[in-house]
């Protein structure tokens, strides 16, 4: 027994004697390269303090060497005591046999072999003799990217212990880690973003900065969230509720594409960019934000933005014939069943006012007159169509059904501008206040843009901000599958996975042809994104409990398979943080606001009879905007159909003060 | 025999400060004039000389034989305050002594017409424009602007025109963009950049005056070709012939 008890104590002995061998040990080591040790203990704390990823540590170790390689080439270089240097009288080693620190005798291989230790060695010298700027300066060539390197190396196992749950003294201490290092990583992305001057909309590259960059899973660690131009090109879902920065982060992107594109098309790359955004919110929201958009692209370089409808119209009537009846008959609800009798009779009806042998309807109160059985018997004279002659009544509630449908619409879409007009398209929905006002106009927008897109010649990104206040009429994802052959990028953004469409499988279609990303801003419901970000394989380590409330180190790991996006993290993002899904990655990142120079919306002019409220006035009544200029010609002021008025004869001053006018 | 005290003589005084006054608000607002150019003001060349001397003794002005031809005058910080003006006081630099001449010699020519006259026309004057103009913002400021008032008996009243001297040739696209950013301004100068351009505003410049130099001619009247529709609002004319520096032809 006392043998037992002995041969345990003898084992406990060892074992603490042998501990603390390796601890003097270390402290030797530590102490014996003071110059490498202090480097890679503020290595270590830096990317403790900022939250760096470790590949940022090594990328500043491999910047030193540079450094290092030249000190060595300078030393290999160097010309002892050899006279046959120019200038070089053969005073190195001196009369007492020293040699600058670093250097010693030999030939130039041994010199570069034993330079580092010579270095550390003359640091020591000069430190003895109190000489420690000199000492420092004769160490640091070596000491400097070997320290970087080793706390590098340190933050990285430290980072990955604790994200395999193995390090730490509580299996609760990685958890506590990351929530520290996440306030830490917000904390560096914040004082990134602050810097002057720091983040502008487009890198030298042109990739778009959206902010500073908090984390990174699987994606490139940079400290500024880029993305390159052409994933605005391709189809895009923002999620965020109310209040977490998705305007802001709207207003970003938009500036970005502007900007990229304005700068692609000045290389002759691409078409000039037309950004489109149809808010469905309505109300005095979304026109406050289209007065920040449009400051916000002036500053990226748009030289104009048409507010829609307020400040500027679209022409309907400028569709094909035979795509303005299918977006007429669109526009209004038809039912099912029983009721698809009167649709067929709509849509008879629709045809014959549209292709009538006159020519397409120049407007809505021109579309309007044609429904009548008697225009139709004229305009078809000599071969009447049948429906018309007995379909008095059908005609007169078709006729009855579209009154109404331009009533409710506004002038908005019976004017004479084109997309072509402006290089921003803001076009304000009432989706919240006139849910299928908003539904029908969406409709009629989308068509028109694809009928322009058709032209080809410029770059577009459609946006629909809000998109669920529209998204019963506006199967938007029968446009993603033709956009892209049109040059048309979809940009839906919505407050939640649920706002993106009405069923299930429509979500899913609309966030898996999301090819250039998904935006996740703060959402009680992350879920279904995270199932489509994907997972990867991680370290799940246990700790055996050794006492209450103590772990030892033994126990046992095994690979599990997590998701890529943390729903947890993505519920607890603060405002303006937003995770950018992309490729099986995940870049959480800290939006950096834009701010255009201050200016209100323009004045709007509103003729009499028209009603302001809600943007609704009579059919018949006058558009109360005044056409756009088309884009490179200049603003038309109150001239016909974007054409400048020509100023009148100034000749009897400018002849009298100038001579005869050139030209 | 009684001597009469000889009376202490009071020191003599300018007199009348800033005779022509509307001369050195002139001059200070083109940057500086070259002393022919102020007789034009003035009326000759004696009245001239008199009024830059006397500006000089109050400290409004200064003079130098900066380059070819007469000399240049200038006003001080004095003279600026004394006209009310915000400019930083500088004489005019060497590199746009030409253009400055240029500009001057334009406005006197259209300040010299009847119409000019009878309309109570306003000539701000580049430095004028730029003194109201953000710091840092690059955009580009016409050589002046004409306002024509409202109550003006012309058919152009109440317009206000752009006036661009051109001594030299840009390219064809740099011009044409020139004259594509005056005539589709919107907002005025020093406006915030979302005003700058308002599609569905008047235009700020009804019409974009050129006035060049036999050098700068061609280059223009290409440039303007290039504007289509915009073109009937750019008027091309020969710069004076007194606007060039005398060696400069």
């Amino acid at each position: 027994m006392a043998r037992a008890v002995a041969r345990v104590v003898a084992r406990v002995v060892a074992r603490g004697v042998w501990r603390l061998l390796r601890l003097a040990g270390l402290a030797a080591l530590t102490v014996a390269f003071a110059p490498v040790t202090l480097v890679a203990a503020g290595t270590a704390a830096a990317g403790w303090w900022r939250g760096w990823p470790p590949r940022r540590l090594y990328a500043a170790a491999a910047w030193c060497l540079p450094m290092a390689a030249v000190w060595l080439l300078a030393i290999a270089c160097w010309p002892g005591n050899d006279s046959r240097w120019p200038g070089n009288s053969g005073r190195w080693p001196d009369a007492g046999g020293r040699w600058p620190p670093g250097l010693g005798a030999g030939p130039a291989w041994q010199r570069v072999v034993a330079a580092p230790y010579r270095a550390w060695l003359a640091m020591w010298q000069l430190g003895a003799h109190g000489h420690v700027a000199a000492a420092a300066v004769a160490v640091a060539a070596p000491a400097i990217p070997l320290g970087i390197l080793l706390g590098a190396r340190a933050w990285a196992i430290r980072l990955h212990r604790m994200e395999t749950g193995s390090g730490g003294r509580s299996p609760a201490a990685p958890a506590r880690f990351d929530a520290r290092l996440w306030r830490r990583q917000v904390r560096s992305a914040k004082a990134l973003m602050s810097a002057p001057a720091a983040l502008p909309v487009l890198s030298p590259n042109g990739a778009i900065l959206t902010g500073a960059t908090i984390r990174t899973v699987r994606h490139r660690a940079g400290r500024a969230a880029a993305i390159p131009y052409e994933r605005l090109r391709s189809h895009q879902v923002v999620i965020g509720t109310t209040g977490t920065g998705k305007t802001t982060l709207l207003l970003r992107l938009w500036a970005g594409f502007m900007a990229g594109g304005l700068r692609r098309y000045a290389a002759g790359a691409a078409g000039r960019p037309l950004l489109v955004v149809l808010d469905c919110k309505g109300g005095a929201s979304s026109r406050k934000v289209a007065d920040r958009a449009r400051r916000v692209l002036r500053d990226a370089g748009a030289r104009s933005t048409a507010i829609w409808p307020d400040e500027a119209a679209l022409s309907l009537w400028s569709l094909p014939p035979d795509r303005l009846v299918t977006t007429l008959l669109d526009l209004i609800e038809h039912g099912t069943g029983g009721a698809a009798y009167y649709t067929d009779v709509m849509e008879t009806l629709v045809a014959l006012a549209v292709t009538a042998p006159c020519g397409p309807p120049a407007g809505a109160a021109d579309f309007q007159s044609r429904l009548d059985a008697d225009w139709l018997l004229m305009a078809y004279a000599g071969r009447p169509p049948a429906p018309v002659a007995h379909s008095r009544q059908a005609i007169a509630d078709v006729a009855l059904r579209f009154s109404a449908l331009w009533r409710r619409l506004g002038p908005g879409l019976d004017g004479t501008g084109t997309f072509d007009d402006a290089d921003c398209w803001y076009c304000v929905l009432e989706g919240t206040a006139e849910p299928s006002v908003a539904e029908a106009q969406a409709r009629a927008l989308t068509d028109l843009l694809a009928s322009y897109a058709v032209l080809g010649g410029r770059e577009i990104l459609l946006a629909v901000d809000e998109f669920s206040a529209v998204a019963r009429r506006l199967p938007i994802w029968r446009l993603y599958e033709r956009a892209r052959s049109l040059g048309l990028a979809i940009q839906v953004s919505a407050q939640s996975w649920e706002g993106l469409a009405g069923t299930e499988d429509e979500r899913n279609r609309v966030a898996a042809t999301a090819e250039g990303g998904i935006w996740l801003l703060r959402t009680p419901r992350p879920e279904p994104v995270a199932d489509l970000a994907g997972g990867r394989v991680l370290v799940d380590t246990s700790r055996r409990l050794a006492a209450a409330g103590t772990w030892e180190a033994a126990g046992s790991s095994r690979q599990v398979r997590v998701p890529v996006l943390d729903g947890d993290l993505v519920r607890r993002l603060d405002v303006g943080q937003v995770a950018y899904i992309y490729r099986g990655g995940v870049t959480y990142v800290q939006v950096k606001r834009l701010v255009g120079t201050q200016a209100a919306l323009a004045a709007v002019s509103v003729p009499a009879g028209a009603e302001v409220a809600g943007r609704v006035a009579g059919a018949d009544a006058v558009a109360d905007t005044v056409p756009l200029p088309r884009v490179g010609t200049g603003p038309a002021g109150a001239g016909p159909a974007g054409a400048a008025p020509v100023p009148p004869d100034a000749g009897e001053v400018l002849d009298a003060a100038f001579g005869a006018r050139r030209g | 025999m009684p001597v009469r005290a000889e009376r202490p003589r009071r020191p003599r005084r300018p007199g009348l400060a800033v005779r022509d006054a509307p001369a050195l608000i002139f001059a200070a607002d083109m940057y500086g004039v070259q002393l022919d150019q102020l007789a034009a003001l003035t009326g000759d060349d004696k009245s001239a000389k008199a009024a830059a001397a006397r500006w000089k003794t109050l400290g409004y002005a200064a003079t130098a034989r900066l380059g070819p031809g007469p000399p240049w005058l200038w006003a001080t910080r004095a003279g600026l305050m004394a006209c009310g003006l915000r400019y930083a006081a500088a004489p005019p630099a060497l590199s746009r002594l030409a253009h400055i001449r240029a500009v001057a010699a334009c406005r006197l020519a259209l300040e010299s017409t009847a119409g000019y006259g009878a309309a109570r026309a306003f000539w701000r004057a580049e430095r004028r424009i730029r003194a109201r103009h953000g710091v840092g913002v690059r955009q580009h400021l016409p050589d002046g602007e004409v306002h024509w008032p409202d109550t003006a008996d012309v058919a152009w009243a109440g317009e206000c025109w752009a006036v661009e001297a051109e001594l030299t040739p840009k390219t064809v696209a740099r011009t044409a963009a020139i004259m594509r950013e005056i005539l589709t301004r919107t907002g005025d100068y020093g406006c915030p950049a979302a005003e700058a351009a308002v599609p569905g505003r008047p235009p700020r410049h009804a019409r974009a005056l050129y006035v060049c130099s036999p050098a700068a001619l061609p280059t223009v009247l290409r440039a303007r070709a290039e504007l289509g529709p915009l073109a009937a609002r750019v008027d091309v004319r020969d710069l004076p012939a007194d606007a060039h520096l005398p060696d400069v032809v």
